[in-house]
């Protein structure tokens, strides 16, 4: 049996052979992908196009139509000012939204980064960001938003960069123990051998195998900023009135629950649904790219 | 052992100094004049300088630091300004209550959570995937509730509607049953999100051991499948639940915050609450302080319980 | 099957006098994919006593045939049909809790990997008194003093200290042995032996594989024992069954079946063996194509695809095991096997020209590599392991230098130190051009982000080499030169079998034109014929570009059937060096010695022949070296001379080199 003969008769693979899906395919064919979309997708939908839909604007007052219940004109009913409830929580989707993109972008690029640093690197760099990691890691996360955001007052940016603090020390975590493990595969050896560069190394090898689990990480961490800042804004420490924000509309109905639940509860299943999204999204994320990882 | 203990305390020694600095130092960032915040429009000139110079704040900060540092030493930590009473009788009145919260989460918690989860890594581990799903499912749903959310939804539904519960009300510690009545929604809560986590740890640990080779030995010697899970499993699927008891208490620190708030407990979470209002910055500072040792040193009990767990883990 | 109630078991066979009669087994993996028949009708006898082995390279079967036995599959597995007779009993058909009575006490159990075998959290004692005590009804303090006593017999010392160890306290050779005591302490007529010795090192599988003879035939115990080794099966077993594709395809004596193999399959798999003696050196014999796919419904006969002698009526019908004689069966229509067909592709090796003015390309002269760990207090010394400790060897150009050892030699460490790949502590090397490697993991060798044509070229592009074009045609030159078609270059590292990945390891190797491959276990995770294909590609690509290799294995057959010179190392030093036949012929050094009678050769005859003394001890660590000779310890011929000198490699004959005080 020549060489060419194994060649040849290699050619016809009975079971090995299936194809590589690629990107976008794979994804959506995959059953916790689709139910997240079927989700989010709506929501981000209504969320953008709101102020086209036929509702009244999230600040419009109207005080004849206080404290409605829900009914065909106001579907999520209205607040004791007499604004469309439906209306705020869309606007207030659209805060969290941000909150949770700026968050999620923040915590995956510094963790990048930093993470691939200190795990390729090792030595003094990677103990002292050890160190830090550690000061910061020692604070529950809302805990250390709350502290921060006493220092540096309410609003969007403070919120944003109080959530981002403890999720950047837990991402810097995942990439350098990841790129750890990865570093002692024999083809970062092989590269090695052929005396490539550290950029290359990382950039080449390292970086590309580490995406998968940073993007689930990633998309659990945007559901954990949408909560933290919902917390946050309940508490009175974060988005303050009259922007809308979750956690502002369930304190706004907190007065008043026995004679108008809905304002504080519609608001409230929005956000798990949000987070649910986000969450089987991660999941999917992680069975797709992930094949080896059991659930 | 002892090394290892050494080791591990002086890290938690360089960890807490580093905390206390970061809020030291953070606290001291905020823009403006923390006094005439502090003091209100009532003061003026000379009597804010002697404000100044009754809480310090005119020195230079490297000695203000090693002041906070000395102080914290002897455990002085200031006094509010608002009732001038010393910060650390507050925290230690308003402890108890938190604590009692805590213990009956985590109790209840891992009461539920960790046959849950067994029970859930075992149909896994059989196949019966419906079941399985259900109960993970079920876990992610609770998890994701916001805690506020949840609260009101259970004061609503418990304490309004069905009135089982009461939503607020004083709270002593000389009446245990009054107590426990008292705690009892804001445990429910607070359980709720905790025995999602924890069942779902406690699965995932299960079922990986569940496909390990001892657990195959220990059937081809006979035994039953009931007693391979509660003898060989569990323990060793035991450290990475041990791991997540002791995550759940940081989590508890969380969420004691918003339920204290919601329900009008009198405990540390809701002095903290208090004291940002008013802005009560050396309280604040004290009670984060407070939470990150509290953390801290959790995470220490925990590394040490390993051992407890696995004679493999070598110091 | 309803396994909750206790049903009647009596079999509606005639009684006979085997202790297991095993009926058209059918074992089904239930999988999203589809339905894996992994076993797909197997019927043999076990008679009391007997050892049998089952032998199959991976997919075959075999171990979810012996899992069925005893009804351990794991979900998704499932036996669907079939009869498993014990002494009249169908084990089939009986529910779990009378199924549980069996299991320990007339059927026990030895598993592959003894690192994962054994519970972590628990100590020995824990283990295996209370089965004793449920069993054999017995008390706790009687049943410890059997156990202890097992301990005893199966060599471990100081056994009634030891049974209160834990397991992570013990080597894997130990705890082996732990698991045969265990297996054998209920007094099982049968015991089923998953691949026990397959995790072990050379000397310890020989140690291992006499004490499960000796107490075999102490306690008239039957054996099933699975194995890919046929060197094994020649060594231990009385009868032989060869499983493809879920079906036994030969079953019957040993000796006769290594004689005269009738299924061109069973005479293939004795062919890729590198032999042990060879007047004429020759290639080993390659199976084409790739085992069926499990999920399909089977048409004729499993093997006919890769089959040299098939003809039409392989493809319509199915061959069942018809008898060739005394108690010989095989399945398969031509009476002969592969008949003249066998063996015609193992061409004879034209011996490579070489003289002593070929150009050195690796000379090494006193390496050492030594690992300091950190101590944390001041005043303690932090251990120093000697993992390379003085190690002196040249390569010439085309020469292959095979490295031998068992773990802790400090082989592989001498293979990443000539790569450049950790810094050596002292001594010189000298690499006149570039060394490659191709390593042992398929798993991690590639980065699964990237496609063979990026794997391939990256040694170009991060040296520089050519434009796109000249690459890519140089890609192409190197995919042909192993034997893997063009269009490989798109596929991705998943999407390739073990042998197919080594293939690429080595165009990658190859790709910058090396003067040296060093190849650290290429073939120890492939199957026995995969392996020879890759050993065959090798001894091509020698032939043809005259490069260098060093060989580095455990497996004394293969890297003496492919290598030149040979180097035999231990605890970090070489002990013998020289050429390869010599050395396999006559050994110098006791432990080459050793070693080579430690390995099993195919052939029954030769086995039974061989004495076989296995080489007492367990393999020490580098990180207390004696002072002596480091082999002392366990040398059979060590003297007060050798615990205090440290012997040097010296000329023990011509050509060869040994450090021995006794050698000469």
């Amino acid at each position: 049996m020549t060489q060419e003969t194994l060649a040849l008769s290699a050619r016809s693979l009975p079971r090995l052979n299936w194809p590589r899906f690629r990107g976008a395919g794979r994804l959506l064919a995959n059953g916790h992908i689709r139910l997240a979309l079927a989700i989010l997708v709506p929501i981000v939908l209504l969320t953008i196009f709101r102020p086209v839909l036929p509702l009244p604007g999230p600040l419009d007052t109207d005080l004849r139509a206080m404290m409605q219940p829900p009914s065909l004109e106001h579907l999520f009913g209205t607040d004791r000012m007499g604004r469309d409830l439906l209306s705020r929580t869309l606007a207030g989707v659209q805060i969290s939204m941000f909150v949770g993109f700026a968050v999620a972008l923040v915590a995956l690029s510094f963790g990048l980064i930093m993470g691939t640093l200190a795990g390729f690197f090792g030595g003094v760099i990677d103990r002292v960001m050890m160190a830090i990691t550690d000061i910061f890691l020692a604070f529950p996360s809302l805990l250390l938003a709350i502290g921060l955001v006493s220092v540096m007052g309410t609003g969007m940016l403070p919120v944003v960069l109080a959530i981002s603090l403890s999720d950047v020390p837990r991402f810097i975590r995942l990439q350098r123990s990841l790129v750890l493990s990865l570093r002692t595969r024999a083809y970062i050896d092989a590269a090695r051998t052929v005396k490539a560069s550290q950029f290359w190394l990382m950039t080449r090898h390292i970086v590309p195998n580490t995406i998968a689990p940073l993007l689930v990480a990633t998309s659990i961490a945007a559901a954990n900023a949408i909560l933290v800042e919902a917390g946050l804004s309940f508490l009175g420490l974060g988005i303050m009135p009259p922007a809308p924000s979750l956690g502002n509309l369930i304190r706004d109905g907190q007065s008043y629950l026995e004679q108008a639940w809905w304002i504080s509860t519609l608001p409230g299943v929005v956000i798990l649904l949000i987070a649910l999204g986000l969450h089987f999204l991660s999941d999917g994320i992680r069975q797709v790219l992930d094949p080896r990882s059991r659930k | 052992m002892l090394t290892y203990s050494l080791k591990r305390l002086a890290q938690l020694f360089v960890t807490v100094l580093g905390v206390v600095t970061l809020v030291f130092f953070t606290m001291r960032m905020i823009p403006g004049d923390p006094i005439s915040a502090m003091a209100g429009d009532n003061l003026s000139g000379v009597a804010l300088d002697k404000m100044r110079e009754q809480i310090g704040l005119n020195e230079p900060i490297l000695m203000q630091y090693l002041h906070y540092l000395g102080g914290l030493a002897v455990l002085d930590f200031g006094n509010t300004v608002t009732t001038k009473l010393p910060i650390i009788q507050l925290i230690l009145d308003a402890l108890p209550i938190t604590v009692a919260i805590a213990t009956g989460t985590i109790v209840l918690t891992v009461l539920i959570a960790i046959p849950l989860g067994t029970v859930a890594a075992y149909m896994a581990h059989k196949g019966h995937k419906m079941l399985d799903n259900a109960v993970t499912g079920f876990a992610m749903v609770l998890d994701l509730m916001p805690s506020f959310w949840t609260s009101l939804v259970c004061l609503l539904i418990f304490s309004l509607a069905l009135g089982w519960f009461p939503a607020s009300g004083t709270v002593s510690l000389n009446d245990p049953a009054g107590l426990l009545h008292r705690i009892a929604l804001p445990v429910l809560v607070l359980s709720m999100a905790q025995v999602a986590t924890m069942a779902r740890i406690t699965r995932t640990s299960v079922l990986e051991v569940l496909s390990e080779d001892y657990v195959r030995t220990a059937r081809s010697m006979g035994w039953s499948e009931l007693r391979v899970l509660f003898r060989h499993a569990l323990k060793n699927a035991a450290l990475p639940i041990v791991t997540v008891i002791g995550l759940s208490f940081g989590n508890l620190l969380n969420g004691t915050v918003i339920v204290e708030f919601i329900f009008t407990l009198p405990g540390i979470g809701n002095l903290l609450v208090g004291g940002i209002n008013s802005r009560d910055y050396q309280m604040v500072q004290t009670l984060i302080l407070f939470y990150a040792l509290i953390f801290v040193v959790i995470n220490f009990a925990t590394d040490l319980g390993y051992r407890v767990f696995d004679p493999r883990v070598q110091f | 099957m309803n396994y909750s109630a206790a049903i009647n078991t009596q079999s509606a066979l005639p009684a006979s006098n085997a202790l297991l009669q095993v009926r058209d087994l059918h074992t089904h993996f239930i999988t999203d994919s589809g339905t894996v028949k992994a076993v797909n009708g197997v019927s043999f006898d076990i008679e009391r006593g007997e050892r049998i082995a089952i032998v199959g390279e991976s997919g075959s079967g075999k171990s979810a045939m012996a899992m069925s036995l005893l009804r351990l599959l794991a979900y998704p597995g499932k036996v669907v049909s079939g009869e498993i007779n014990l002494a009249g009993r169908d084990l089939n058909r009986m529910s779990e809790r009378q199924l549980n009575q069996i299991r320990g006490h007339e059927i026990g159990t030895i598993f592959q990997d003894p690192m994962a075998s054994l519970d972590p959290v628990m100590r020995i004692a824990d283990q295996m008194i209370l089965p004793i005590m449920r069993h054999l009804k017995m008390s706790a303090s009687k049943a410890r003093a059997e156990a202890i006593d097992w301990l005893a017999r199966v060599g471990i010392p100081d056994a009634g200290k030891r049974i209160d160890a834990y397991p992570f306290e013990m080597s894997g050779g130990m705890r082996q042995r732990v698991m045969i005591a265990m297996a054998l302490s209920c007094r099982p007529k049968l015991v089923i032996a998953d691949e026990p010795t397959t995790a072990l090192d050379v000397t310890i599988q020989a140690q291992i594989v006499e004490l499960l003879k000796d107490l075999t035939e102490q306690t008239g115990t039957a054996m099933v024992f699975i194995t890919h080794d046929l060197g094994l099966v020649a060594r231990f077993a009385h009868k032989v069954g060869v499983m493809y594709a879920g079906k036994l395809i030969e079953f019957g004596p040993v000796k006769e079946i290594f004689a005269h193999p009738s299924h061109p399959y069973t005479q293939s798999l004795l062919d890729t063996i590198p032999p042990v003696d060879q007047p004429e050196r020759r290639k080993l014999a390659q199976i084409p194509g790739f085992p069926p796919d499990m999920k399909l419904p089977m048409v004729g006969c499993a093997f006919k695809d890769r089959c040299a002698a098939a003809h039409e009526r392989c493809f319509r019908e199915t061959p069942e095991l018809k008898s060739r004689g005394l108690a010989h069966r095989a399945a398969c229509f031509l009476p002969e096997g592969l008949g003249e067909a066998r063996r015609r592709d193992m061409e004879p090796i034209p011996t490579l020209a070489r003289n002593s003015t070929d150009r050195v390309v690796v000379e090494v002269f006193n390496l050492q590599k030594h690992f300091t760990g950190r101590s944390l207090v001041p005043w303690r010394q932090p251990a120093t392991v000697r993992a390379v400790n003085g190690i002196s060897l040249n390569i010439r150009e085309g020469e292959t230098l095979g490295i031998v050892g068992e773990s802790g030699c400090g082989k592989s460490t001498v293979a990443r130190l000539l790569l450049g790949l950790d810094p050596v502590t002292s001594g010189d090397i000298f690499v006149d051009g570039t060394a490659q490697m191709v390593f042992q993991d398929p798993q991690s060798s590639f980065n699964p982000k990237m496609s063979l044509f990026d794997i391939i070229a990256e040694p170009l592009v991060v040296t520089g080499k050519g434009n796109r074009a000249e690459r890519t045609a140089r890609v192409h030159e190197l995919l042909a030169q192993v034997g893997l078609d063009e269009s490989y270059a798109k596929r991705y590292p998943s999407q390739l079998s073990g042998g197919q990945r080594q293939r690429v390891a080595i165009a990658r190797a190859l790709a910058i034109k090396p003067s040296v491959v060093v190849a650290d276990e290429p073939t120890s995770a492939l199957d026995v014929s995969v392996r020879a294909q890759i050993i065959n590609l090798m001894v091509d690509l020698k032939r043809q570009l005259r490069v260098s290799f060093v060989f580095i294995s455990h497996d004394l057959l293969t890297v003496s059937y492919i290598s030149d010179k040979i180097a035999v190392m231990y605890l970090g030093s070489i002990v013998e060096y020289g050429p390869a036949d010599e050395i396999f012929r006559h050994p110098a050094h006791p432990y080459t010695q050793a070693l080579i009678s430690a390995v099993p050769v195919p052939d029954p005859v030769a086995e039974e022949a061989r004495q076989k003394v296995p080489l007492s001890g367990e393999l020490p660590s580098p990180l207390d070296l004696p002072p002596g000779c480091a082999f002392a310890s366990r040398c059979p011929k060590a003297t007060a001379l050798c615990r205090a000198e440290r012997p040097v490699l010296q000329a023990y004959s011509g050509s060869r080199e040994a450090a021995c005080h006794h050698a000469n």
